[in-house]
């Protein structure tokens, strides 16, 4: 039965390379797709530093920077003060930005010694960049009109321009901040494994009664299992083939255009790529699996069409509703299709570490569900109405 | 060697078949004989094990269908009422895919294939991809690919509809080969002049059920007409007007 399953799937094969829509769509993918994405997303991110800002500060310690507070007051810049609890605050994400004074800040300001601040922010969310680039700046401002007038008042040249050091305390670890912009990525790389497999799936079973070579085909003396395992085989190869040329657009889009725009993206490397793929795979397996068990249902390549556009939609639906609800992660959701490979993907661009639960429950629930749906079309392929229509 | 025995087919309150019985012998060419619609598709997928039967048995080369479907399949090469081929394979790879299914192995499938092109006359076709195929000439690569095994048993369902004049001539050259090298053939049309020229026993199948058996001169015979369009208006008829 392996050998006739093999045969099935060398012929899928062969037909789904003639094919210029299985063509067409790796090009979309690969081609085009990926660098898109990159433009729009690094429009996304300037679009976010040149959005208008209100003008506010938060600041813990005020009353040791009066000169701050004054220089802060005549650029129309509002001070609010921070909550007592703000870093646990900024890492929550409900504070962007927090300048903190230390209470010697004013003598050594006077005393012309190096006075220091501290900024406190977390930019692995992207909506807190302009905030903290707001207080940055304004810290720079002050920092140069310091140095500025103390040079003018000893007519000296303002070669000294440094009486402020800013440190800054980010609670992000570097790959957590390109994160943020790179949820798309997983989102990406499951809607490729739901489109890659989709015209082998439709065209192996719908198109395949559409034709009329489903009645002959099936008089062979070969078991419908060994058709339908083939046939899957083929559509899993297709889905997982554009799934990954998708992804390697990405690193190659990456490594070539982003490295002005978006640093964080490189990030998105070789190793990154290889784990991807491990999620992916056994993921394509299961959308190749459903595709086909629905377009079994289909008369036509059209009809087939249609139904799976709803299972595209369904998936997804699934990233959306994470990103939306703002969720966290749960271990539940490892179990759960889609969202367990999700919220690995999302764990290996963020660097967090992807345990061996993380990675295999996803995966062994995949292959399971297909294989349950590969015997499924098995069965319908010897339900007379299907192979004949529903007469 | 074909054997029906009590053939019935339902589907839901439809009775399509009903009490189908005949057996078509080795080295002659059977023919089933029906004005469209009289159930001589639905028999012969049944005799194809493609529908399972409501009743009776099938058995090919004394293999119950029923029980064996997969064994009789491999003593079948039939020509079914669906004959899509794969438009962006050549007719040579359309053909091969069938031998691969039945476990031949690729020197067989060239023998084969060759030999199949000289009878049906493929040769210029055989690398061509078939998505520009003329029907005929995608009749002749249906036909030849479910003869690729060599099968003892041809089933052919209406092989000559659609077809014009000169590859009618051609394919009928070819059933008489088959007849020739010892085959069971068993041919299906709703043509009287075809099954005529051919078949040297004829079954005259009306409203799913058997209403003549026999050869060409016992059909003629048994209506009672010079005639054979005659006697098959009659014999069908005659079934229309039973209650």
């Amino acid at each position: 039965m392996i050998a006739r399953a093999l045969t099935v799937f060398l012929k899928e094969a062969r037909d789904a390379l003639r094919d210029r829509r299985t063509a067409l769509m790796v090009l979309a993918a690969s081609v085009i797709a990926g660098p898109l994405i990159l433009v729009l997303m690094a429009q996304f991110v300037s679009g976010l530093e040149d959005r208008a800002l209100t003008r506010k500060v938060r600041m813990a310690g005020a009353e040791h920077a009066p000169a701050l507070v004054n220089f802060l007051s005549r650029a129309d810049v509002e001070i609010e003060k921070a909550p007592p609890d703000y870093a646990e605050r900024v890492k929550a994400g409900s504070l962007d930005a927090v300048i903190v004074v230390p209470a010697d800040f004013h003598e050594r300001w006077l005393a012309h010694e190096e006075a220091r601040v501290e900024l406190v922010y977390d930019d692995s969310r992207t909506e807190s960049s302009p905030a903290i680039r707001q207080s940055e700046r304004l810290l720079d401002a002050f920092n140069r009109e310091t140095a500025f007038l103390r040079l003018l008042a000893r007519g000296v040249s303002p070669s000294l321009n440094k009486t402020v050091k800013v440190e800054r305390v980010n609670t992000a670890t570097p790959r957590q901040r390109g994160a943020a912009i790179l949820m798309i990525i997983p989102m990406f790389a499951i809607m490729a494994t739901v489109l890659g497999g989709m015209t082998v799936a439709i065209d192996a079973t719908a198109g395949e009664r559409e034709r009329g070579s489903l009645e002959p085909l099936l008089a062979n003396p070969v078991s419908t299992l060994a058709f339908a395992l083939g046939k899957w085989l083929a559509a899993w190869a297709s889905a997982a083939l554009v799934a990954a040329v998708t992804l390697a657009g990405f690193v190659l889009a990456a490594e070539l255009y982003a490295e002005r725009k978006l640093p964080s993206l490189l990030q998105f490397g070789v190793p990154e790529y290889a784990r991807y793929l491990a999620v992916l795979v056994p993921l394509a397996a299961l959308t190749a699996a459903l595709e086909m068990l629905i377009s079994t249902y289909g008369r036509s390549y059209r009809e087939a069409q249609t139904y799976v556009s709803y299972l595209s939609t369904v998936v997804a639906f699934v990233p959306l509703v994470v990103m939306f609800s703002g969720g966290r992660e749960a271990a539940w959701q490892a179990w759960v299709p889609v969202l367990g490979q999700l919220v690995a993907l999302q764990r290996i661009l963020r660097g967090d570490g992807l345990s061996a639960f993380d990675a295999l429950v996803p995966a062994a629930i995949a292959m399971a569900l297909a294989l349950a749906a590969v015997a499924a079309v098995a069965r319908l392929l010897r339900d007379e109405r299907i192979v004949f229509g529903r007469s | 060697m074909i054997a029906a025995e009590g053939l019935g087919k339902r589907f839901g309150e439809v009775e399509a078949v009903r009490e189908v019985s005949f057996a078509a012998g080795d080295g002659r060419v059977t023919g089933l004989l029906g004005p469209n619609g009289a159930g001589k598709t639905t028999t012969l997928r049944m005799i194809s094990t493609l529908l399972v039967p409501s009743a009776g048995t099938v058995r090919v080369d004394g293999i119950d269908a029923a029980r064996e479907p997969l064994a009789v399949r491999a003593r079948i090469g039939a020509l079914s009422d669906a004959r899509g081929l794969y438009a962006r394979l050549t007719a040579r790879e359309n053909i091969a895919y069938y031998g691969e299914l039945r476990g031949m192995a690729r020197r067989g499938i060239e023998e084969s294939t060759a030999r199949l092109a000289e009878l049906l006359e493929l040769g210029p076709l055989l690398d061509r991809r078939t998505d520009g195929f003329s029907q005929g000439e995608r009749m002749k690569v249906a036909i030849a690919r479910a003869l690729v095994h060599d099968p003892p048993n041809v089933i052919l369902d209406e092989p000559t509809n659609g077809l014009d004049v000169m590859t009618t001539r051609s394919l009928r050259e070819a059933v008489r080969r088959l007849r020739e090298a010892g085959k069971c053939v068993l041919f299906s049309s709703h043509v009287m002049q075809e099954v005529a020229a051919l078949c040297d026993e004829i079954v005259i199948v009306s409203r799913g059920t058997v209403t003549a058996t026999g050869t060409l001169d016992a059909i003629r015979a048994a209506a009672g007409c010079e005639d054979l369009e005659d006697a098959f208006v009659r014999l069908t008829g005659a079934a229309t007007q039973e209650p």
